[in-house]
């Protein structure tokens, strides 16, 4: 109990480290909420201009639901919190290095993947608050009206695909340990995944060997089970099977990040090229 | 050979040693612009239903959306190759710690830059040809060779004006120290406010601002030569040359003002 608690402080401490950091630099901390919705207004207005019009007759077949902005913005709101462990947790240890204070880091008496998991903690946060602000005024800039009242239930597939994708950040940190110029990882993974998760269109329209693998992601039923739950959307599999496959992508990425993490930190360790840069 | 082409070739040769110590730089930047069209195409699929829009037809002049996003996608490389690898380069430096050993060397630092500003061009020449090349070996997409010459002089028109927006953004590193939140500001606007993933004509204040980045006039070129959409040429590649010629000397004025007022305040070096 003493430990997990000494655990938590530790945690704690580094999701308030990187809160200083980020609010010291006012300007770059303003357009964290600014930037999201810049993101997201060419794919609206690719939608619209490949629509001629807000609402999509051939969306609503796929998916009965017509409103293309609605659709647009729920799938690329939710998938910020895979910015959180590709870039957030992933660099993490990279940007110590950059910052040469790896090591002073890693010489605190806790093991190393709870300063990850105090990177995820802040990122996590940091997201949510994003996320909250990008939904706001994007739904009040183009008057968007969400079912509200299933809110509540749409947050478990939300908070399973998160935790499920703690276990991937995890994985990432250790390969960048190894690689070094760990951003072409994190780069590599936010971009496979994008394009394997039906962000912003269903599944059906993709080709039949990337609907396989998109049916690997915890994104695809993170985005599906909320999309589900907030429009209705029609997914081609029962929503139990969603929270079960969500269930069993946090064991298996968990497992297998932390194998990996650890391994290679021992590796680079017993050959001193932890801080190499 | 001038002491200066000798600077400007060993920082070619140095930018292309890093380069190469990252292979998989190369890998990523050559197949993720490719990648990142794909959302667009499957999101066009489940708008439309099939790969051809008579909407989209009507704002661009072409209803074959894929085309249109990934020739925006492959051009672009140079536009994003101009702001993170020409102007975050002095702030790179800064981090790596060797900006004031070669701002030490008895040369003035504007022919570092340009050795920079070479070498990332040559770079993302390589990498948007090796595009063009992937999209007409997997894609079947036919190239006719009498169409280079409007798609080339676009494309220097475009890359002139860049130098001057690099040049001026490396400029500003020197003066903000923590640039990257500017930087990819910067990035932002010119990606929402350029014709790269949607046409700009679609929003009035789209179109108005789009009109001051010289992206939107190379891809008008670029896209109307290999779209066969109906532009006027020489307008556009006017446009682009007035961009260029006023980017051009902003940029080199606006380095040679903080990189002087830096030095005078004794600021180059801090972090």
């Amino acid at each position: 109990m003493q430990k997990i608690k000494h655990f938590l402080r530790a945690i704690n401490a580094e999701n308030i480290k990187e809160w200083k950091i980020e609010i010291s630099y006012k300007t770059d901390f303003i357009r964290t909420f600014i930037e999201p919705i810049v993101y997201l207004l060419p794919y609206f207005f690719y939608g619209l201009a490949v629509v001629g019009g807000r609402h999509s007759d051939y969306l609503k077949k796929l998916t009965g639901y017509s409103d293309i902005i609605t659709y647009i913005l729920l799938g690329y709101v939710l998938m910020g919190f895979l910015g959180t462990a590709c870039w957030a947790m992933g660099m993490a240890i990279r940007k110590e290095l950059w910052y040469g204070t790896l090591e002073s880091v890693f010489v605190a008496p806790v093991p190393r993947w709870v300063y990850i998991a105090g990177m995820a903690l802040h990122s996590t946060l940091h997201q949510g608050l994003i996320m909250i602000f990008q939904t706001i005024v994007i739904a009040l800039s183009f008057k968007i009206v969400l079912n509200l009242k299933n809110i509540w239930v749409a947050l478990i597939p939300l908070i399973l695909m998160v935790l499920s994708l703690y276990g991937l950040g995890i994985l990432i940190a250790g390969l960048t340990l190894l690689v070094k110029q760990g951003w072409t990882i994190s780069e590599a993974v936010y971009t496979l995944l994008t394009v394997i998760t039906p962000i912003a269109y269903p599944l059906s329209v993709m080709p039949d060997f990337l609907q396989k693998v998109s049916k690997l992601s915890p994104t695809t039923y993170g985005i599906l089970g909320v999309r589900y739950f907030l429009i209705g959307e029609k997914i081609p599999f029962s929503i139990e099977s969603v929270f079960i496959r969500l269930i069993i992508s946090i064991f298996v990425l968990t497992i297998f990040g932390f194998s990996i993490f650890l391994t290679i930190d021992k590796k680079l360790r017993k050959t001193g090229t932890l801080s190499h840069y | 050979m001038s002491q200066k082409v000798i600077v400007i070739k060993e920082e070619v040769i140095k930018n292309f040693k890093i380069l190469r110590a990252y292979w998989i730089e190369i890998v990523y930047w050559i197949l993720s612009p490719l990648l990142w069209v794909l959302p667009l195409i499957f999101q066009g699929k489940a708008l439309v239903g099939g790969l051809k829009s008579v909407a989209f037809e009507k704002l661009t002049g072409t209803s074959n959306y894929i085309a249109f996003v990934l020739i925006g996608a492959i051009i672009s490389t140079y536009m994003f190759s101009s702001i993170w690898g020409v102007g975050n380069s002095l702030r790179w430096e800064n981090y790596v710690g060797t900006l004031e050993f070669i701002l030490n060397a008895p040369i003035h630092p504007i022919f570092i830059i340009i050795g920079k500003l070479i070498s990332n061009t040559l770079q993302s020449t390589i990498f948007v040809v090796s595009q063009f090349l992937i999209v007409m070996l997997f894609l079947g997409v036919k190239f006719a060779f009498y169409k280079l010459l409007p798609i080339l002089i676009g494309l220097v028109l475009l890359i002139m004006g860049l130098w001057g927006l690099g040049v001026g953004l490396s400029a500003l590193t020197l003066l903000i120290k923590e640039a990257g939140g500017i930087l990819h500001t910067v990035e932002f606007i010119l990606y929402l406010f350029s014709p790269v993933r949607y046409p700009t004509n679609i929003h009035p204040i789209t179109n108005f601002v789009s009109k001051f980045i010289p992206l939107t006039y190379a891809l008008y070129i670029i896209r109307g030569t290999l779209l066969n959409i109906k532009i006027n040429f020489w307008k556009n590649a006017f446009y682009l040359l007035v961009i260029d010629i006023i980017l051009i000397p902003l940029g080199f004025f606006l380095f040679k003002k903080i990189y002087d007022n830096s030095r005078k305040k004794g600021t180059l070096g801090h972090y």
